[in-house]
């Protein structure tokens, strides 16, 4: 095994590890908190996202060299329909990609299935991309834009910010859950 | 009136929040593991996303029984088929949840805890497969998945992960909510 191979293995088992701690094998969570039932998912989400946003900028900012970021392109239309499509099968599944082999590893049938069903769809979109691509990729492809480039404000401080705004709306999902409970 | 209530909600919230505070709850300390997760994949790789591998594993495998086919895949001309970072990073994810399911504290249960949406079993079966279908095939199409466009995406501050994310959560929210009117009918 090569060391890209080895450090995809240690990370995937780590990322694995924590999303099943999270509870994210049993697609329920997934489904309740699509449906507002539940607030785990957004939160443990919500989490995630924050402490990797403070962690990249961090790195960007102070350390470049090993700050191997990587902003995926807005092309709209297929941002735009990839995402409409990923919902609708995320709630019906109960799972995303990443859980959905989560469920697989935890023993759950459905996340077999689930993971299944993602590789013929992937197997799908393999033969479909020559067709899709001009229609849904290639136009109205704006490149890769950040929030903080595109209004011109200094990285790092535009990072702590909408860092701190994800996380005062965890504390609200939080406090809602509770006053619920209560 | 209003003084009164504000009050009593203080005090609720004041009753509930302090059992939280004894230990760190599980959210918290997953998700954060999550974003750390994420550092440290940036620091050595790249951002963490999953999606890219389905296709990669799927030309590897295809390509292995009818040989040819990776070439002939503008698709997979652009991703690749190499067994690389991308690949054995769900590997380990699944591993990784089957070390959670062994180790002390894990969850062992097989269910979902899915509220009673599908009647059957061969029902629910069926929605994984073809929810599954549907996650992979509007990954692709829109370039990342949940942790590609949003985890890592909107956490470097991604346009892109932002509209994955909002288009997401707009038909995944009605989706769910529909399927759980139609379970609450039911019961």
């Amino acid at each position: 095994m090569d060391t890209m191979q080895l450090l995809g293995l240690l990370t995937g088992v780590l990322f694995g590890f924590a999303l099943h701690r999270a509870g994210f094998s049993r697609c329920g969570l997934v489904m309740r908190g699509l449906a507002f039932r539940d607030f785990t998912m957004l939160k443990v989400m919500l989490t995630a996202i924050a402490v990797g946003m403070v962690g990249a900028a961090a790195l960007a900012t102070f350390a470049p060299d090993v700050a191997h970021l990587k902003v995926k392109s807005l092309y709209v239309w297929g941002v735009l329909v990839g995402g409409l499509v990923f919902g609708v099968g995320m709630a019906i599944a109960g799972y995303c990609p990443g859980t959905a082999l989560v469920g697989l590893g935890g023993g759950v049938r459905d996340g077999l299935l689930a993971v299944a069903g993602g590789l013929l769809g992937a197997f799908a979109f393999i033969l479909a991309y020559p067709a899709l691509e001009p229609i849904l990729i290639q136009p109205l492809d704006l490149g890769k834009l950040t929030l903080h480039e595109t209004l011109r404000l200094p990285y790092l401080p535009t990072a702590l910010a909408v860092a701190a705004m994800l996380g005062g709306i965890v504390v609200w999902l939080n406090r809602l859950e509770a006053k619920a409970r209560a | 009136m209003i003084t009164e209530r504000t009050e009593v909600s203080a005090q609720a919230a004041c009753a509930t929040g302090a059992p939280s505070r004894a230990g760190v709850p599980p959210w918290l300390l997953w998700g954060g593991m999550i974003g750390l997760v994420q550092i440290f994949a940036i620091a050595t790789v790249q951002p963490l996303g999953v999606s890219t591998a389905y296709p990669q594993l799927v030309g590897y495998l295809v390509d292995k029984i009818a040989p040819g086919f990776a070439e002939s895949q503008p698709y997979l001309q652009k991703i690749g088929t190499k067994i690389g970072w991308e690949v054995m990073l769900i590997v380990g994810i699944a591993l990784g949840a089957l070390l959670s399911r062994l180790l002390p504290g894990g969850d062992r249960t097989a269910a979902c805890e899915l509220p009673n949406v599908f009647r059957a079993s061969w029902a629910r079966g069926l929605a994984a497969f073809v929810g599954g279908f549907l996650i992979l095939f509007g990954a692709r199409l829109a370039g990342g998945c949940t942790s590609g466009h949003m985890l890592s995406g909107i956490a470097q501050l991604a346009l892109s992960g932002f509209l994955f994310g909002a288009a997401a959560f707009a038909t995944g929210v009605l989706t769910a909510s529909l399927l759980l009117k139609r379970a609450n009918g039911g019961n």
